[in-house]
């Protein structure tokens, strides 16, 4: 059986369905047993007609990153489509109007702009779309028919698709998508000749075992209410909404709450106050509200106060791009904040270990009584991937405080110094275990105290108490493992990882000796492992999404080595196609 | 225990001299400058929980920072010293989170109406059911002297030698305004009179604003002195009008000494009943 592997790219202005439409080819392809990633990318405007492509990776085999090139694009909109014709493979196809309700000008036509080697498909989006339901709302599903017809997929299945994503609409409306999409079937099958290759007929599917759908967003939220998440505060930001969107509708069905604050420093506030109370509390922005939340950071770390902030980064500085992703937050998330002030900082490399990532930090935020930060972005938030029902979390990671002993309560000390640093915690409502907690430097009963020595023991307390995190977390990701030596080490994190690992197995089938490292954990960072690694390498490459190198900076202290970077800021994931490239090269 | 001094309180002679309520205070020493008029507020709240009979390890104390910040150290229960001007969202998430604590919400002027001013509104319209205390002396304290929030207009101070330019703030008025379903002020000077205000907001199910007037010794020399304070602080006797907007903001405007409660709605939900009821509505 052959494997399938094809990107598909639907390019349209804003409210044109270009991202129902891309949504609706991801969930029936992954019904069908193919593994999905999908991606869109859309302005940052509400309206005002701005481009919007929906994109769409589909494979046989496990997908790590979305694919650079489209193998098929399909033009909704003339005027976008020119541009995103760059991102269509030289030989790729394209589905365009051929009939569209104004003739354009000669250059405003995207056909007009394809390259010789691609093969172009005129289909009258508009009219049939008109013929169908009587408007042009169609287009996309028309579009979609053409594109079933193409690859010989099952009709039924995908009209089947387009009901259950319309299901709680109107009949009218179910009805109008359907038609539009059968009658996009039937007008390119009795029109079309199919001369491009690309089929779905006897392809072979993956396991078909149940799969989710899901973003990285929903993920997260699910994580926290299996986690025992009680409070959520927080401040509406791109890209990090969808996930107080979604708290706010389930947290009060499992007896927690939810506050929509002021700001974001109010939002870290209260999570740091429900955490003082015992509670799991979590908040989730992106850069712009980390900027504020850092006010607070330094109180959770100083008053040893659980607390879980959640960073999807998108382009920054200041309000950058709202809509773009970038990695560009790694060095605010480890060192963001005044004064000495240890963290962990969490940074998921899929959407499945989003999952992984949240239950985590709720569990260390309470076990070490610190702050956690996870790291995302623009494009693990809301990306869309087909993942196997995450296992749910066991007791041990759902009842993590330290409480203190009845002879620890006799004479209570809040910050008691302790071999590991950590010091057993009494909540507010536990007799005897009265005590005070403040930002200022304190001694062991939390009393301001200004004294070198308790200045020294403290700060090296907050800092013990994280030696045992790595000893829990889960161990680096190495692609490949067995072999003493490599040419070259690829070290990444975030949700570049995966595009790193598969650049680096594609490079092993070339025949380049090349393994990847990443880590779930960056701070504290597994320093033994990266060195043992590296001790490996020839050369070391860093690729990562922000302009100066920031982790491949940070490594470079721990390495004590010189180190290759790639680095990108095109607002787009990363492509494993792009470092690929950079392997061969070097 | 290094830093406490056993013998400030003779728990005997407390008991003999009806001083139960000082069970309520810690044995830390405070900080205060003497005379300082927050000793006055710290009594009338000991002297709240002791008639309420509060469990110690169910009150928590949240302060921002400034003078008013060391408030939690100097009381027997739970306390968080937070940051400048955050007193209040961190004390909103601790009441959501565990509804069972009394949760007092301390702050200064500097601290509730200046860095932390965007709280306010935000509480009261949410009608958290936390019950906020204002140390109003009209002053920056611990910094030695600056213009605050309600420092009087033309008031010479460290940072405006020349005097004030900025037009003070009424934060009576303004709580009205923000829709707080509870809003009184008590005076440092008349601790029993603080007390029975202070045990009302406890028992208020809703957000309860209390601006307390108190002098600043050592920075004030001027406006909020004991002398002042004492010359015009009246009670305003109007706990039959409790529920009259229109009369509450009239007080507010025209009697900046007034005492007593300004304004009470016992009927609106707090912020928690609220979402429960829309969670079993479904």
């Amino acid at each position: 059986m052959k494997d399938i592997n094809l990107v598909i790219e639907i390019c349209g202005s804003a409210g044109e369905g270009t991202i129902s439409a891309g949504e609706i080819l991801s969930r029936f392809m992954s019904g069908q047993g193919f593994e999905i990633m999908s991606f869109d990318s859309y302005p940052a405007e509400i309206r005002g007609f701005g481009k919007c492509v929906a994109h769409t990776r589909i494979s046989s085999n496990p997908i790590y990153s979305p694919g650079k090139l489209a193998d098929v694009l399909i033009a909704l909109n003339d005027n976008h489509s020119i541009s995103q014709l760059s991102s269509l493979k030289e030989n790729g196809m394209l589905i365009y109007d051929s009939q569209p309700p104004k003739p354009h000008e000669e250059d405003k036509s995207v056909v007009g702009w394809a390259k010789p080697g691609m093969i172009s498909y005129g289909i009258p989006l508009n009219m049939l779309a008109h013929k169908a339901a009587g408007n042009a709302r169609g287009m996309n599903m028309v579009a979609l028919g053409s594109l079933a017809w193409f690859l010989h997929v099952d009709k039924q299945k995908f009209t089947d698709s387009i009901k259950n994503r319309y299901s709680k609409k109107k009949q009218i409306v179910i009805d109008s998508n359907v038609n539009s999409f059968l009658e996009g079937y039937a007008w390119t099958k009795n029109n079309i000749k199919k001369i491009d290759p690309y089929s779905f007929e006897g392809v072979k599917r993956s396991q078909q075992k149940e799969k989710l759908i899901i973003t990285g967003n929903q993920l997260v939220a699910q994580a926290a209410l299996d986690a025992d998440l009680s409070f959520y505060a927080g401040y509406p930001i791109t890209p990090a909404t969808k996930i107080m969107e979604i708290l706010s509708k389930e947290l009060p069905k499992h007896g927690g709450s939810l506050l929509q604050t002021e700001d974001e420093i109010a939002a870290i506030g209260a999570v740091i106050g429900a955490g003082f109370g015992g509670k799991r509390a979590m908040t989730a922005t992106s850069g712009p509200g980390f900027a504020l939340m850092t006010e607070f950071t330094g109180l959770s770390v100083m008053a040893e106060v659980p607390a879980v902030i959640i960073d999807s980064q998108r382009a920054g500085p200041s309000t950058g791009m709202p809509t773009k992703t970038e990695q560009s937050d790694f060095e605010s998330a480890i060192s963001g904040g005044t004064g000495d002030c240890p963290r962990i900082v969490l940074a998921p490399t899929d959407t499945k270990s989003c999952y992984e990532a949240i239950v985590l930090a709720l569990y260390f935020a309470e076990k070490y009584q610190t702050l956690v930060v996870v790291l995302m972005d623009f494009f693990l938030s809301n990306s869309i991937k087909n993942i196997e029902i995450p296992e749910k979390p066991s007791l041990k990671y759902l009842n993590a405080n330290i409480a203190p002993d009845v002879e620890e309560l006799k004479d209570y000390k809040r910050y008691k110094l302790t071999e590991n640093g950590i010091s057993p915690r009494a909540i507010p409502g536990t007799a005897g275990g009265i005590s005070f907690s403040t930002g200022l430097e304190h001694n062991e009963y939390g009393r301001p105290n200004y004294s070198q020595s308790c200045h020294l023991e403290m700060t090296q307390k907050r800092f013990k108490k994280f030696k045992s995190v790595l000893s829990e977390a889960p161990a680096p990701e190495i692609s490949v493992t067995g072999k003493s030596e490599f040419d070259i080490g690829v070290i990444s994190w975030g949700s570049s990882a995966g595009a790193a690992h598969e650049a680096v197995m594609t490079a092993n089938k070339e025949g380049i000796n090349a393994s990847s490292f990443s880590s779930i954990i960056l701070s504290p960072f597994p320093e033994k492992e990266v060195i043992r690694f590296s001790d490996k390498c020839k050369k070391i490459l860093i690729p990562e999404l922000n302009f100066s190198g920031q982790f491949a900076n940070f490594l470079a202290g721990i390495l004590k080595r010189p180190v290759e970077k790639l680095n990108f800021i095109t607002g787009r994931p990363m492509a494993s196609e792009d470092i690929l490239q950079k392997l061969r090269d070097m | 225990m290094e830093t406490i001094n056993s013998e400030y309180l003779d728990e005997k002679l407390s008991a003999v001299r009806d001083l139960d309520f000082l069970q309520y205070r810690s044995k830390d020493l405070p900080t205060w400058c003497p005379g300082c008029g927050y000793f006055g507020i710290v009594d009338a709240l000991y002297r709240a929980c002791r008639e309420l009979n509060l469990k110690h390890e169910n009150i928590v104390t949240v302060s921002g920072i400034g003078c008013s910040g060391r408030t939690p150290i100097f009381i027997n229960s739970y306390g968080f010293h937070t940051l400048h001007g955050r007193s209040i969202p961190v004390a909103s998430g601790l009441k959501l989170a565990r509804e069972d604590l009394t949760v007092f919400a301390v702050a200064g002027d500097g601290d509730a109406l200046g860095i932390g001013g965007g709280h306010l509104p935000h509480v009261a319209r949410k009608n958290i059911n936390i019950t906020f205390l204002l140390f109003d002396n009209s002053i920056y304290g611990l910094t030695k002297g600056q213009s605050s929030s309600t420092t009087p207009y033309e008031m010479k101070t460290s940072s405006h030698p020349m005097g004030n330019p900025d037009t003070p703030l009424n934060p009576v008025k303004l709580a009205l305004a923000y829709g707080s379903s509870f809003v009184a002020r008590g005076y440092a000077g008349n601790p029993q009179g603080l007390k029975d205000i202070i045990k009302i907001a406890i028992l208020h199910k809703g957000f309860s604003f209390i601006h307390i007037l108190t002098p600043c010794v050592t920075f004030d020399k001027e406006n909020m002195t004991w002398k002042n304070l004492k010359e015009n602080v009246y009670d305003l006797n109007v706990h039959k009008e409790k529920k009259n907007m229109e009369t509450a903001l009239r007080m507010a405007e025209n009697e900046p000494y007034g005492t007593g409660i300004f304004f009470q709605d016992k009927k609106r939900p707090h912020y928690q009943e609220i979402l429960k009821n829309m969670v079993s509505d479904g």
